[in-house]
């Protein structure tokens, strides 16, 4: 995936904007996250074997590649569906014992979240999760502080968890064309 | 131009404690998403959102301050968090138009 002895120096590039869609099983409580780029994704509610879908939140956002201005590696983070800032909400989280260990350094803690359900989608990568955190830290150039960047693998709990991600809720979300 | 002074030249109110940085540019979009792909390290970040959600993009960016227009109302666990991240928030008045007519006045580029 990279060039061998290459000091990389990452740029952002391909960002294309969409929508992560969140839903929710009827039948098994289940709840599922994907990105889509098209500009009518289903919204209704759908079945897709035993699971009956329904929309329970649509979110701007965006997905992007890296590449690295020396060697053009390109590094591609379709996995990625946020980045979420860890504020410190649980004693027993494994993210909040790296922040309380950190914050006094002014190391923030960033959790870089996946898709869900978490045991059916491809995670990012460890290698990836470094160059993202280091892609960000450069970008920071002269800041007195820098982030951390964490899987969302080691978050106790995800459904109870008050990080805030980064994304764009109310501001261009989607409604199904009959409650418009 | 450093923060302070802007702040003194164009009268924004404060709402956060101040950590006098170099402002690099303007950023000015009301998308999170934007803010992420695009800003730079430095920039002044002028938008009317205020949710405290505004803190985890401006911190991952290191923009040199908030600036919130249209007097739209700030929370409180909004400037608390700013305040815990040394995130810098300010609030004008004026339209978005207006503020980055008198960011352009001051020599902001």
């Amino acid at each position: 995936m990279e060039e061998i002895n290459c000091a990389h120096s990452w740029t952002i590039v391909r960002v294309q904007t969409g929508f992560i869609i969140t839903e929710n099983c009827s039948q098994c409580n289940k709840t599922s996250t994907y990105f889509c780029s098209e500009d009518y994704p289903p919204l209704e509610e759908h079945r897709e074997g035993d699971h009956y879908w329904n929309v329970m939140e649509t979110a701007q956002s965006i997905q992007f590649d890296l590449e690295c201005d020396r060697c053009h590696t390109i590094v591609t983070f379709k996995e990625l569906a946020g980045l979420m800032l860890c504020t410190g909400c649980d004693e027993i989280c494994k993210v909040e014992k790296i922040r309380e260990k950190l914050e006094k350094d002014h190391v923030w803690i960033y959790v870089a979240c996946g898709f869900l359900p978490i045991d059916e989608v491809e995670l990012l990568s460890q290698e990836k999760i470094s160059i993202l955190e280091d892609y960000f830290n450069k970008r920071r150039k002269s800041s007195k502080s820098k982030i951390k960047i964490i899987s969302y693998e080691m978050v106790n709990n995800l459904k109870n968890c008050y990080g805030e991600i980064i994304k764009d809720v109310g501001m261009l979300n989607l409604k199904p064309t009959e409650l418009l | 131009m450093k923060l302070q002074e802007l702040i003194n030249k164009i009268a924004l109110k404060v709402l956060t404690v101040v950590e006098d940085k170099d402002i690099t540019g303007v950023f000015i979009s009301d998308m999170l998403s934007d803010v992420m792909s695009s800003a730079q390290s430095g920039n002044l970040w002028v938008t009317v959102q205020s949710h405290k959600n505004i803190i985890s993009a401006a911190n991952l960016i290191d923009i040199s301050a908030i600036i919130v227009t249209h007097n739209k109302d700030v929370p409180k666990d909004t400037i608390e968090l700013a305040n815990r991240y040394k995130v810098v928030i300010l609030s004008s008045p004026l339209t978005t138009f207006e503020l980055a007519s008198k960011l352009l006045e001051s020599g902001i580029k």
